[in-house]
């Protein structure tokens, strides 16, 4: 299926909360959504065979940041892209994990890193950094640290 | 071995004697100085060993001997824990190989941190493990060490100013002794080992 085909199709179901499906490499097309319809989203491309949650990332463009998931399709044997723009200020997408619950430790990891607040998450908490730390590392404000600058309270049990 | 010779029958017996004649050797317990214990055998070790304790614990105290006896066992039978944690551990399992033999100092890897008193941290140290370092730490018994072996236990290493590490585990637990190396060669490892042995052997309290 082309991209301005599948763009056809889902603007007929979805209507505005698509942007545009842009040609993407090895892919059936990346879809560029509102973050607002997020969930509608999720479940039509749900609905149209991508059963498959590869990975959830995040991006942080400075003026804005970009939340991207990568599906996949059993029965075409293809891969699709969805993407979606959230202001930097207020960074909040609907999670992923009621339509695919393998986005549940992907969001974790993109909440942790680039500070994306997943609305519907059911265990939003630290993945790979302990409870309590204070910084999100992977955005362009966070500067490599000397040591002695990092202030990392170690939670001991 | 012993300084005592090898008792002699005290007469041959004589011929056309029967069996029951014979008169056995009596055998004379030599009194046995305290540097020749180790030479005994097993049943005669703690015996002949108490009575040598008692006797200079008399002349000279208690704390003056038995800390450098509880030195030396302590010394000589170093058990670190078995907790990999980077590429610095395939040095730490290559040491106890055939080549380099770790065991013939007394070194044998344990999997329980009761049962050990040495903390060789080998590799890189998140924040994330870093609680359950300081945990494996105040589960070993006393008198317990730690070597930070290679730069990243040292000091960070490469990933110095990274936001997940810790720039070196003297920020968790205090060190003994590092090595350096990146990683470290076995033949490194043995040396901060036996420096540690040489630490032990000064201890005082």
């Amino acid at each position: 299926m082309e991209p301005g085909e599948w763009e056809r199709t889902l603007r007929a179901s979805l209507g505005e909360a698509v942007v545009a499906v842009e040609p993407f490499a090895g892919t059936r097309g990346r879809v560029r959504f509102r973050a607002g319809r997020a969930l509608d989203v999720f479940r039509t491309v749900h609905g149209a065979g991508f059963t498959h949650l590869s990975m959830v990332g995040a991006i942080d463009w400075v003026d804005h940041r970009e939340v991207f998931y990568v599906v996949w399709s059993d029965a075409a044997k293809e891969y699709a892209i969805l993407s979606t723009d959230v202001p930097a200020d207020q960074p909040r997408v609907a999670s992923a994990t009621s339509v695919w619950p393998s986005a549940n430790w992907h969001e974790r990891e993109a909440w942790e890193m680039v500070d994306i607040q997943f609305e519907g998450h059911p265990d939003l908490r630290h993945l790979l950094m302990p409870d309590g730390y204070a910084f999100h590392p992977l955005l362009r404000s966070f500067k490599l640290h000397e040591p002695e600058e990092l202030e990392v309270k170690v939670r001991h049990v | 071995m012993s300084a005592s010779t090898p008792p002699s029958p005290t007469a041959a017996p004589a011929a056309g004697a029967t069996a029951s004649e014979i008169e056995l050797p009596v055998i004379q317990a030599p009194a046995v100085p305290f540097v020749e214990i180790e030479a005994l055998r097993s049943r005669e070790f703690i015996p002949a060993a108490k009575e040598a304790l008692t006797s200079m614990i008399q002349e000279q105290g208690q704390a003056k001997l038995i800390r450098p006896v509880f030195n030396w066992a302590g010394r000589n039978s170093l058990f670190p824990l078995h907790w990999g944690l980077a590429c610095c551990a395939i040095e730490f399992a290559a040491a106890f190989g055939a080549r380099w033999d770790a065991e013939r100092f007394g070194v044998v890897p344990r999997s329980s941190p009761r049962q050990c008193d040495l903390l060789i941290v080998n590799g890189t140290v998140t924040w994330k493990v870093a609680h359950k370092l300081i945990t494996l730490y105040e589960q070993m018994p006393e008198p317990k060490w730690v070597i930070a072996m290679g730069n990243c236990a040292t000091g960070g290493g490469p990933f110095r100013t990274a936001y997940s590490v810790v720039p070196g585990v003297d920020k968790l637990v205090p060190v003994d002794v590092y090595i350096a190396g990146c990683p470290p060669r076995p033949e490194a490892m043995l040396d901060g080992i036996l420096r540690l042995e040489d630490l032990i052997r000064t201890r005082k309290e």
